[in-house]
């Protein structure tokens, strides 16, 4: 459906938060889903692109989706030069969503980059959780440099403590968020733990080296370019491990994007 | 009681199909991701995605990449191969009363029979549809639908063994598509549908390497249109079959360009990512305009195609 855009805002250099209203029957996501947007009428950019979600509200009247995204490429190029009133056409919400466990002890979020937005979301949804009020949030956060830190206010709001990263130094830990994480990995034991990330393929594959042999509980949300996002095209597949139980190749707009990290097959 | 709209019933080598629009193979999956989006049961019919005699797991990642007005894909025809196909994927697509065309691919003539047989035996298919753009491991890899003498030894064995009709569907990677649809004419076929997609590439220039782990892909969407529809027009001036039109198809302007050169229907591929009731928008727009012209049935429509009708 077409939504109207209340906000197209940069908020640091190329990143910008999106705001759209949209007719009250678009269904509210779940923590990690996707949603796809286009500029419609366009045949170039031809495909529409996939976005997790940061924001959701419903209110009487609408509902608002709000999309925190960097631009790449000319996809995201195309959205960030909307303007407030225009129209943008949202599909979705479309993929698998995290598991999510009230009764744990600490809850574990670590992003890379924009990997930031969905897990924001997800980090809103376990604070929203009246079941879920004694869980303990900690959020591991990396960027190229503290400008990129986008959204950190907001997590802190969320998250009982927030550790950061930059590969210059010029916020928090210098180096990688994965090797900050690590300092810390004793302490969340594999019972009462969950740990939930979202970032670079990079990051997503050093995290796995760090909790393989741990039985801790760990999804991921992957990326992958997109064409349909509803599973027809077969385009977005990530290789799993043998005996992943879902043949070799998995669909990220369906059997994904939320993955648990012990089933994908990193090559 | 009829509808007082006008007649859109063609008649695609013996398939009669109530309005030419098709879904093109390997756009619209086994249709079960399509049934939250639009009605299944207005299509014309839907062509399901290629099966092959074994399953195939596809190519590894990355498999698709967004190209100036398009896409390509690379794939690799992955599927669970016929058995499956018969078993799980036909008894759901059997529901909407609507005819279902299996797309069919091989990679020896052997497998092209051995396909055919079982969906023929099967009872649960309308029609064939034969991908022949895909090599012949028996002659080094030369693509069947490149080859007039294997394109028309497919044609000719597929429909020695089937009384389905069948449909082939011609690459437009070769010299002359003209001469390959005369040639699975003579051989046979009951309709012909073209292009399948274009042959192409894309390198990321930071790290110099393809976009595609495959490194070449089939281009599809809104860039391959002209083409497709230049050789739709020529290949339906040259044979007596029906021919099917595929290729950029968005919308119904986009359709009707089609069926005024000539085809007797239409396929609609990477619309259905765009826009997955880009069909049934479509079925809607030919309406429309039929109506708007005072056309009653679209056979009347179909290759009014006025070569002349621009020069002075």
């Amino acid at each position: 459906m077409n939504g109207k855009i209340v906000k197209n805002q940069q908020i640091s250099a190329g990143h910008f938060l999106l705001r759209v209203t949209l007719a009250e029957s678009f269904k509210t996501p779940m923590p990690g889903q996707f949603v796809m947007m286009r500029d419609p009428g366009r045949i170039d950019p031809l495909l529409g692109r996939p976005f997790g979600v940061y924001g959701f509200e419903r209110s009487q009247e609408e509902v608002t989706v709000e999309i925190l995204y960097k631009v790449v490429g000319k996809g995201t190029l195309v959205l960030s030069r909307l303007r407030e009133s225009d129209f943008v056409e949202v599909l979705g919400p479309y993929g698998r969503a995290f598991d999510t466990y009230p009764e744990a002890g600490k809850v574990v979020f670590i992003c890379g980059g924009i990997g930031v937005a969905p897990i924001t979301y997800l980090a809103q949804h376990y604070r929203s959780l009246a079941a879920a009020r004694d869980v303990e949030l900690i959020c591991y956060y990396g960027a190229s440099k503290a400008e990129n830190l986008v959204g950190i206010e907001k997590l802190k709001r969320i998250c009982s403590r927030v550790f950061t990263s930059t590969d210059d130094g010029s916020h928090g830990f210098q180096g990688l968020i994965t090797e900050r994480f690590s300092a810390d990995i004793s302490s969340y034991a594999a019972g009462s733990s969950k740990i939930y990330a979202c970032g670079p393929r990079s990051m997503l594959k050093e995290l796995s080296e760090l909790v393989a042999g741990n039985s801790v509980f760990c999804q991921i949300l992957m990326e992958e370019r997109m064409a349909c996002g509803i599973g027809a095209c077969l385009g977005c597949t990530v290789l799993l491990k043998d005996g992943g139980g879902r043949g070799e190749h998995a669909r990220v707009c369906m059997e994904g994007p939320v993955f648990n990290i012990g089933d994908i097959h990193w090559g | 009681m009829k509808n007082a709209g006008p007649e859109m019933q063609v008649d695609i080598g013996g398939l009669i199909i109530k309005n030419p629009v098709l879904t093109a193979s390997g756009t619209f999956g086994y249709g079960s991701e399509y049934v939250p989006y639009l009605d299944i049961t207005r299509l014309g019919a839907i062509i399901a995605k290629g099966v092959s005699l074994e399953p195939r797991a596809g190519n590894k990642p990355p498999r698709i990449m967004e190209t100036p007005c398009g896409m390509l894909n690379a794939i690799g025809l992955e599927n669970p191969g016929v058995h499956a196909f018969i078993k799980e994927k036909l008894p759901f697509l059997r529901q909407f009363s609507v005819p279902v065309i299996a797309n069919v691919f091989g990679e020896t003539i052997d497998d092209f029979k051995r396909v055919t047989e079982l969906l023929s035996e099967s009872k649960g298919v309308d029609g064939l549809e034969i991908n022949i753009s895909c090599p012949n491991v028996k002659k080094g890899g030369i693509i069947f639908g490149s080859d007039p003498d294997m394109a028309h030894a497919v044609t000719r064995e597929v429909k020695r063994l089937t009384d389905l009709p069948v449909i082939i569907k011609l690459t437009p990677n070769v010299t002359d598509i003209c001469l390959i649809a005369e040639t699975v004419e003579e051989g046979g076929a009951d309709a012909v549908s073209l292009i399948n997609t274009l042959t192409g590439m894309s390198v990321d220039i930071e790290r110099r390497i393809p976009h595609l782990a495959n490194v070449t892909g089939g281009l599809s969407g809104p860039a391959v249109k002209p083409i497709a529809l230049r050789m739709v027009w020529q290949v339906a001036k040259r044979v007596k079959i029906p021919v099917i039109g595929i290729g950029g198809i968005m919308n119904a302007s986009d359709a009707l360009e089609f069926l005024i050169v000539g085809a007797r229907a239409v396929q609609i591929g990477t619309a259905n990512f765009i826009n997955p009731s880009a069909t049934t928008d479509i079925i809607d727009g030919i309406e429309d305009y039929l109506k708007r012209h005072n056309i009653d049935d679209i056979n009347d429509l179909i290759g009014t195609f006025d070569e002349e009708g621009n020069a002075c």
